[in-house]
């Protein structure tokens, strides 16, 4: 071969530099409809390269067996499996050998040429680039002169088969890549080459800082290629993660931007909180928080008006933390929720022997807390370790116990409402901000759970309809209807509730049965309100013409039917003295029992969506006529 | 059955194009692709495979085959869609095919040719028809507007200064839904207005030539024409009815960004797929759940079509192939996109949140309704067996005071069943948690 300070080989270094120059740089600014003429001008001289050092071998009088990496006769694709790590680690030429060398260089064009290939799409030559190159690779053992290569070339043609919806082909590869990595740092470890060193003349070799931070860069991407490549086969838990250890690494070595890595890791905390896991959901989201801030201040409005820029700038950071801030809701929200279905007795009040037990077992949660901290896989740097820390602090991940521990969860929360909100406005921002609004509702409703005082229960109830009813009827139902039924829904179960803590606040009151004028009509208003949402709701499911469905999809069956069943029992329950509205009242009640009755007939396939309630409604079509005929005699012996 | 399942609303057609000039010499035997048209079906085998493959089958709504003509398409599968959107609904049309599958022929064709007129041409047609022979006392409004969605960047296909103007970004009204600010809209009194603003809109767009079509592009287009609809009701006045027809031209499945990052290019082609397949981020995906909150990366396109994705908006999705055979990869890929658009959930998420909350807030109640059934029942079953004919009159309020009792200690084997039922819950969590602690420490082990 040539000598690494020839003329010839010198030829070779240039003809690299300049198509890595063509293929990284020039190609940004190929014309629209020439998008790859710089790739394609790359593709020759890396074929030039490949000759030249052919016919240095030839030169050498070395032994000729290579298969010919030019042929662009289409291949059978079958998918190739990738060899095991143990024999690239056992067998082969030395990395450092001359045969090894040429190897991995020869190796290298056929890498860069795949590449080159797949990027301008022509995707079965480039495979068969690639799988020159792994051939070549095949030939040689794992060292810090190759080990790179062996890393990106899987690398590539994982990309590949994923693109291909090979996932199994592709996680193979990256898999062999991951473990070739972990192998190499444990057994070498030291900056390996990268691979535009083999063309490089020596005054041009990278640093060893540059070469490890290649290195790890290329790892980085094996585990983010992984990530994907278990999402796609519905591996969540390891796809979590390997996107956990992807930016953790990029955090460690700072390879990333700020605002998009903060996003990232609070999306991540979407993924521990759903699956109960508060205190992973709670450091990517202090981490989230942390990193942000490192973007910097956002540009005061009157900086916006002067630049464009500046006013994008202000634009991208104040959205991405009113994001951020929305993960923080979720967060405090389900905490809650989670915590709340554990102390819920059947008829979803506090129960007070389960909340001692659970407070003794408190004790051993936090040991372990401890534990597991010590153990997970942390985010940060030097300069941001403690600020994530004592960020960490300032709100618990484990379930509340009591009203204080509930209200402190829930102040944290609504803070982060009140971020998210100044963001996104009702106006340009209407489902976010009415996304946002729901979450406060949600948070009311589950401290509402822990409050003892019944009086000051009722009005974190009050508070839900206050945010609620007003935007509810300001929507424009053809544009936002979803959204609307979802409101008047919970408007009507947030009266019912009202009207319900009303009346045991009353009796509690007062031991003698019977109810004083204020508060019938108090509780009456609350049974109408909670009656008036409920048939909007069913309203909202008639067709232009006014026309009830005769067929409810299947999306809004259950909640039709149960809006039925509701109004039925609101009905029934509007206090009234006089006994003709007593009976008006009961026959509407009867009419949307039956209602519920005759289309569970009509529908076998509703009856298992609202069993119960179906049974309870056949029970009361049964009955209420006899009520009502009771009273209707009454009315008559009376006159 | 697959078939039936997905929603009436959205219905996916797919066509392949004959054999071109350059690929005639292949001959019929050496297509890839083959239809029945009858099952709906396409079969598409692998040039690359050995025979005993299975070739694979995929069912759609409609397809059409090399043979079919531009206005069977269109009378078949678009124009009830036109229908909805004169009465008032929204409708929307994608075309997706990779380049030089005929996605152009089909959804333009030629204009001047009655016979191949495409989707479009057939729709402005179909739409401006339909206003002249209407009643005089109706009056339409018909607009039209044009944008391109670049590498998630939003533009204005009738902004004269296109290139260089900044994206147009997202917004929300209560009263009027998702729009785009500042975008341009033009009043269109006839076919020729319209046609002219569709010719201005596709020579703004960023047409990327490649070796493989040189018509083809990297952007998603929507051609959003609107449709008002002013008569007087019975009542006297005005009434106005709007209907929105979106035309989406998704961007090819084989196209990527154009990006010398290395390593960069499956997320790039994510993103550039991001529309397409919805995969959009991994950690979203993964994350994605009624309880959390998963910031927006969700596409601008999806986001500007996501009120006529509802209610009673109806979708078509035309995908076009080509039956020779190095594009099998490709072809593929579409038929499996188009697969999975037949599941598109037209139907946004309806609040189920009422399912368990509701049924425990109900419990008690369930339980004094039942007392008082449960009295009545014994009571007029008794009644029945005493004497046959005795009148309700004899029913008095005397009796009050024994239902009362009687409910009251109904209520109360009740609470008691509720107790039993609670301790069970609570010995069944501890047993959880029992497990729980055994499996932590079998993992420390």
């Amino acid at each position: 071969m040539a000598s690494v300070s020839s003329d010839e080989w010198r030829a070779i270094c240039d003809k690299f530099t300049n198509a890595q120059n063509l293929t990284v740089v020039e190609s940004c600014n190929d014309p629209d409809n020439d998008p790859f003429r710089s790739k394609y001008k790359a593709r020759e001289l890396l074929r030039e390269i490949y000759c030249s050092l052919k016919s240095f071998e030839a030169g050498d009088g070395e032994e000729e067996e290579e298969s010919g990496g030019e042929s662009g006769v289409q291949r059978p694709v079958e998918p190739p499996v990738d060899g095991q790590t143990e024999e690239a680690f056992s067998q082969g030429f030395c990395g450092d050998s001359p045969a090894g060398l040429r190897a991995a260089k020869l190796g290298a064009v056929e890498y860069y040429l795949g590449v080159n290939h797949v990027d301008t799409e022509e995707l079965s030559a480039g495979q068969e680039h690639l799988m020159n190159c792994m051939k070549l690779l095949e030939r040689c053992r794992v060292s810090s002169e190759n080990v790179s290569l062996f890393i990106h070339v899987r690398n590539q043609l994982g990309i590949l088969w994923a693109g291909r919806d090979e996932t199994e082909t592709a996680q193979g590869f990256l898999e062999t890549a991951e473990s070739i990595y972990q192998r190499y740092m444990k057994e070498d470890g030291s900056p390996p080459f990268d691979m535009t060193d083999y063309f490089s003349t020596e005054e041009n070799l990278l640093t060893h800082q540059e070469r490890t931070k290649r290195f790890e860069l290329a790892y980085t991407h094996s585990m983010y290629y992984l990530a994907q490549v278990y999402k796609n086969l519905g591996e969540t838990e390891r796809a979590a993660t390997y996107c956990h250890s992807t930016l953790q690494r990029q955090l460690k070595l700072n390879q990333f931007s700020p605002m998009e890595w903060a996003l990232n890791a609070a999306t991540l905390s979407q993924y521990y909180i759903t699956k109960g896991r508060y205190m992973e959901g709670r450091h990517c989201l202090s981490a989230a928080t942390v990193i942000s801030g490192l973007a910097g201040d956002v540009p005061s409005e009157a900086a916006a008006q002067e630049s464009e820029t500046e006013s994008e700038r202000r634009e991208q950071l104040r959205q991405k933390r009113a994001e951020i801030a929305r993960c923080w809701i979720k967060y405090c929200l389900n905490l809650l929720q989670d915590s709340k279905k554990l102390l819920e007795d059947s008829i979803g009040e506090l129960d007070t022997d389960r909340q001692e037990e659970m407070k003794r077992a408190r004790r051993l949660e936090e040991e372990e807390e401890e534990k597991e901290r010590k153990s997970a896989l942390l985010f940060g740097s030097e300069d941001t370790f403690d600020s994530i820390a004592s960020l960490e602090e300032k709100v618990g991940c484990l379930l509340p116990l009591d009203f204080n521990e509930a209200r402190a969860i829930f102040l944290v929360g609504q803070n982060y409402v009140t971020q998210a909100k100044e963001y996104f406005q009702m106006d340009g921002y209407v489902t976010d901000h009415i996304e946002i609004l729901q979450d406060h509702s949600s948070l009311f409703r589950s401290l509402a759970f822990y409050e003892e005082d019944l009086e000051r229960r009722c009005k974190m109830h009050k508070r839900r309809v206050d945010m609620m009813e007003p935007v509810c009827n300001e929507l424009n139902s053809k544009y936002y209807l979803m959204i609307r039924r979802q409101m008047m829904f919970e408007l009507a179960e947030t009266f019912n509730e009202m009207m319900d803590l009303k009346l045991t606040l009353a009796n509690r009151q007062d031991d003698s049965e019977s109810l004083d004028s204020h508060t019938i009509k108090k509780f009456n208003n609350l049974c109408s309100a909670s009656a008036k949402y409920f048939q909007m709701f069913l309203d909202s499911l008639c067709s232009p013409e006014g026309k009830q469905p005769e067929h409810l999809e299947e999306e809004v069956l259950r909640p039709a039917l149960v809006a039925r069943f509701r109004v039925a029992r609101l009905y029934s329950r509007l206090i009234c003295t006089a006994p003709s509205g007593q009976v008006e009242n009961l026959d509407k009640s009867l009419e949307h029992y039956k209602y519920v009755v005759q289309y569970c007939d009509t529908h076998p396939e509703a009856v298992a969506t609202v069993e119960t309630e179906l049974e309870l409604s056949r029970e009361m079509v049964g009955l209420l006529p006899l009520k009502i005929n009771r009273l209707k005699a009454k009315m008559t012996a009376n006159n | 059955m697959s078939k039936n399942k997905s929603s009436e609303s959205v219905k996916v057609v797919v066509r392949c194009r004959p054999l071109n000039r350059k690929e005639e010499s292949i001959g019929p035997a050496g297509c890839i692709v083959q239809m029945d048209i009858r099952l709906g079906q396409v079969i598409l085998r692998n040039p690359r495979s050995t025979a005993s493959e299975p070739q694979k089958t995929f069912t759609f709504d409609a397809v059409y085959d090399a043979n079919s003509k531009q206005r069977d398409l269109y009378d078949e599968s678009v124009r009830p869609l036109i229908d909805s959107v004169l009465a008032g609904f929204n409708g929307t049309i994608f075309a997706y095919g990779q380049t030089g599958t005929g996605k152009t022929y089909t959804m333009q064709g030629a204009w001047m040719d009655p016979e191949k007129r495409g989707v479009i041409p057939n729709a402005f047609d179909h739409i401006f028809t339909h206003i002249s022979r209407s009643q005089s006392d109706r009056q339409y409004l018909v607009r039209a507007s044009y944008l391109e969605i670049y590498l998630e960047e939003v533009r204005d296909l009738l902004d004269p200064n296109h290139g260089n103007a900044r994206a147009l970004e997202l917004r929300e009204n209560p009263d009027s839904g998702v729009y785009v600010r500042d975008l341009t809209s033009c009043v269109c009194k006839s076919i020729k207005e319209i046609e002219e603003v569709m010719n201005v809109g596709n020579q703004a767009r960023a047409v990327g030539a490649t070796d493989m079509n040189e018509h083809s592009s990297r952007s998603h287009a929507l051609f959003m024409i609107t449709v008002e609809c002013s008569q007087p009701g019975p009542d006297g006045r005005k009434h106005i009815r709007v209907g929105r027809l979106n035309l989406v031209d998704l961007a090819g499945s084989e196209r990527q960004a154009k990006t010398g990052v290395q390593g960069e290019r499956l997320k790039e082609a994510a993103k550039i797929n991001l529309s397409l397949s919805a995969l959009g981020n991994v950690i979203s995906a993964l994350a994605d759940g009624r309880s959390s909150h998963v910031p927006y990366r969700d596409s601008k396109l999806t986001r500007l079509l996501q009120d006529s994705l509802g209610g009673n908006a109806k979708t078509i999705m035309v995908a076009t192939l080509g039956p020779s055979p190095q594009h099998y990869d490709e072809t593929l890929t579409t038929l499996r996109y188009a697969n999975r658009a037949k599941n598109i959930q037209n139907q946004p998420r309806v609040n189920e949140d009422p399912k368990d909350a509701l049924l425990r807030e109900f419990q008690m109640e369930i339980a004094r309704l039942r007392a008082q059934l449960h009295h009545r029942k014994w009571r007029s079953k008794q009644k029945k067996e005493q004497v046959d004919g005795e009148d309700w009159e004899g029913d008095g309020d005397e009796e009050t005071d024994g239902e009362e009792k009687a409910v009251e200690e109904y209520v109360k084997l009740e609470e008691q069943r509720l107790e039993r039922e609670k301790q069970d819950i609570r010995e069944d969590q501890f047993m959880l948690a029992e497990e729980k602690h055994r499996l932590l420490g079998e993992k420390r082990g």
